[in-house]
């Protein structure tokens, strides 16, 4: 029997509904919630426990579900970590209660219903065990601090360039990092973009308009589909999918020219449709979606269903809220598609023309433009990075059942 | 006696048949809102994707120019494709030469960075994922390669040599034939970390690290023995969805040599299949012929699916 140390975590009670935040302390007999001023708000002798429960909400955050013998229950919300021990166990084991995760206890409703579920979707943990030495070690993140420079050396050469002045750019030996940073090649391009026939305001509008409806009518569309492929085993869904995998390889060059034809025949051409149709039916979309979808507990619809809740419904209001990190990951790609689609083949008049269109005028503008250039580089490369940036966590959730099972 | 079993084996097959399709089409009426919610999709699905296929495959067959019908020509475009057409045989080569280079190596490099930025601490691991993945979501990023690799003493990479006295004349590195192809596929490795990376970063975190634990236990002693028996294993679904990323950009280099070497670049040193496609279709506007290119496009990058799925079957066994 190991010595137990103090232990502590920040987090909420929950009484009649309401929250009191305070501190969970569990030391070696039994565990209290202590809230901000120093009451005990809530005791438990660990030989009262019946059973204990920790849930992980994802991030840092888990509710310790507590019954005890006499019936009480507690719910604790912690906020940081999981630091409460198990102390059912007669032979005291010293180590944190399993944290359950939300789709395991998903899984667990469900399987209390009686529904055999289907895969659930592992939670990204971090991952700390032995086979590892400390060379390997020093080697990899060598290897790697080399070869990041190298990736994100291109790119800070471009932010450098769109920041020097005209005399920097063309200064022998060329220098990476700006020594006198200045705006004059962003303000420069507005100027350009204001002379230009067509304002440069139409163009930004234009790229933003292509760009919210074509991502907006993907994630819908592509959504609906991907639910029923998902959770329906209904005749052709099957070889559905398996044509959508496959369409996966087609891209916008091998299809182009039948493309245009067919477009041309339903007078798409020089309108927005021709873009904004088949960004809606891309397949790396629904691709995406259905995997996500397939990691939610079939027992959740069955119970809406009982309930009497409409297929749309359901769809709307139950699979779609639980879904949100694959929406990102939609929507990055889609966003990353539309924003870099310079349209030139299918868009002719000027007035509809994209921004991207319109910079890759600036940019063939030769040795003179190289400073609106790269000022241009900069502008069409910072949306879809930040976009990236502010989601990862969710897009690498979603890619976590990105894998094509064969 | 044997034409008697095998006529009712038929018969019953044919029943069989024909009750298997009676129940699909009567759980299919029983399912028609299904149908509902995937028709959005697969109406402009097949309308953008599936049909575009199927007409590439008959333009192949015909001279087509978009003024005129079309007008059949048989197998005539494939013929004039292989025999006749110097340039198409050097942009097979060129596309070859890209996607054995840029394919296999970028799809392994995809999946060494991505095994080594998972064994760094978890906020070092979320700015190596911008870093390795930024240029290939950086839209025309790699127009700034025309400067790193500018044919006079002002591009970046002449000055350095110019400096050092490796060389004492700038190199022409995007107009001399001889040099377009290795700048090129600097660029598309650069390229190369893309959604098969990430695919693969999320795969790493999504293995069940007691499975490490049960190995040790097993015997497995190092990190190479780790990733062959543990860790590839549970990775076959992303490294397939890898494998079809990376074809498809491999075969599909347009984009890059279009805006580096210029179009059409010196001697067509640069000039890949897709680059051959864009310039008969949408400069010569012989969609005929531009389809029978996409047509055998296609084909290999069907058969190279096929290929590496059943490569990746034998992994870790």
């Amino acid at each position: 029997m190991s010595e137990i140390k103090k232990i502590q975590s920040k987090g909420t009670l929950l009484i009649d509904r309401k929250k009191v935040k305070g501190t969970m302390v569990a030391g070696d007999t039994s565990a209290s919630f202590v809230d901000n001023k120093g009451n005990t708000l809530a005791q438990f002798a660990y030989s009262n426990l019946k059973t204990l429960r920790n849930t992980r909400h994802g991030g840092m955050s888990s509710t310790v579900n507590v019954t005890l013998t006499n019936g009480t229950g507690y719910s604790f919300m912690l906020v940081d970590g999981l630091k409460i021990y198990n102390t059912i166990d007669k032979n005291w084991v010293d180590k944190p209660v399993r944290a359950y995760s939300r789709a395991e206890e998903l899984r667990r409703l469900a399987e209390l219903r009686g529904e055999k579920v289907q895969t659930v979707k592992k939670h990204l943990v971090k991952r700390r065990h032995p086979n590892r030495s400390v060379a390997g070690d020093i080697g990899i993140y060598f290897l790697l601090a080399v070869v990041a420079l190298a990736m994100a050396f291109p790119l800070i050469f471009a932010v450098g360039s769109a920041l020097k002045p005209l005399d920097e750019l063309f200064r022998f030996p060329p220098t990476v990092l700006p020594q006198h940073p200045t705006l004059d090649n962003f303000s420069d391009l507005l100027v350009t973009m204001g002379q230009s026939w067509v304002p440069f305001s139409r163009y930004l509008t234009n790229t933003v308009l292509i760009t919210f409806l074509g991502t907006f009518g993907h994630l819908i569309i592509a959504s609906m589909a991907a639910f029923v492929l998902a959770k329906y085993d209904f005749p052709g869904g099957r070889l559905f999918f398996n044509v959508v995998v496959t369409a996966l390889m087609f891209s916008g060059y091998v299809t182009g020219i039948p493309n245009y034809v067919i477009m041309s025949k339903l007078h798409m051409i020089d309108t927005y449709w021709a873009l904004l149709l088949p960004a809606f039916a891309a397949p790396i979309g629904l691709f995406m979606m259905k995997q996500f979808m397939e990691g939610l507990p079939t027992a959740l619809i069955e119970a809406a269903h009982i309930d009497g809740a409409s297929e749309f419904r359901i769809f709307w209001s139950i699979v779609m809220p639980n879904v949100k990190p694959a929406w990102l990951t939609v929507i990055i790609f889609s966003v990353q598609s539309l924003w870099n689609n310079s349209a030139a083949t299918i868009i002719y008049s000027e007035a509809k023309k994209t921004l991207v269109y319109a910079l890759q005028q600036i940019q063939a503008g030769g040795i003179a433009r190289t400073g609106q250039a790269a000022a241009v580089t900069v502008v069409v490369m910072a949306i879809p990075i930040i976009i990236f940036v502010l989601s990862q966590s969710q897009i690498l959730e979603t890619m976590a059942s990105s894998g094509i099972k064969d | 006696m044997n034409n008697v079993q095998t006529g009712s084996f038929g018969k019953r097959y044919l029943t069989m048949r024909a009750d298997k399709l009676r129940y699909d089409w009567a759980k299919a009426k029983r399912m028609k809102v299904c149908y509902l919610f995937l028709a959005p999709y697969a109406i402009l699905f097949f309308t953008f994707f599936i049909l575009p296929i199927c007409t590439s495959i008959f333009y192949s067959f015909t001279y087509y120019n978009i003024l005129e019908a079309p007008r059949f020509v048989g197998f005539q475009n494939y013929i004039n494709l292989v025999l006749q057409d110097d340039v198409f045989l050097t942009s097979i080569k060129n596309t070859f030469v890209i996607a054995v280079i840029t394919g296999p190596v970028g799809y392994i490099l995809s999946f060494m960075f991505a095994w080594f930025i998972n064994e760094l601490p978890k906020w070092l691991r979320a700015i190596a994922v911008v870093i390795f993945y930024a240029p290939s979501i950086a839209g025309n990023a790699y127009s700034i390669f025309s400067i790193l690799f500018r044919g006079d003493a002002y591009g970046y990479l002449n000055s350095m040599l110019l400096n050092l006295g490796f060389i004492d004349a700038p190199i022409l590195w995007l107009t001399d034939p001889r040099y377009i192809m290795p700048v090129l596929i600097v660029v598309i490795l650069w390229m190369s970390m893309g959604t098969g990376f990430l695919s693969f970063v999320a795969g790493f975190q999504g293995i069940d690290k007691s499975m490490y634990e049960a190995g040790y236990v097993d015997g497995i002693r190092n990190r190479w023995q780790e990733l062959y028996y543990i860790t590839l294993p549970s990775m076959k679904p992303m490294l397939l969805f890898g494998a079809v990323m990376s074809i498809t950009s491999a075969f599909n280099v347009c984009d890059v040599p279009r805006a580096l070497a210029g179009y059409p670049s010196t001697d067509y040193a640069a000039r890949t299949i897709v680059t051959h496609l864009f310039d008969y279709g949408f400069s010569r506007f012989e969609m005929g012929y531009a389809s029978a290119i996409a047509t055998l496009l296609f084909l290999v990058m069907i058969l190279c699916k096929k290929f590496i799925s059943a490569a990746l079957e034998k992994v870790g066994t």
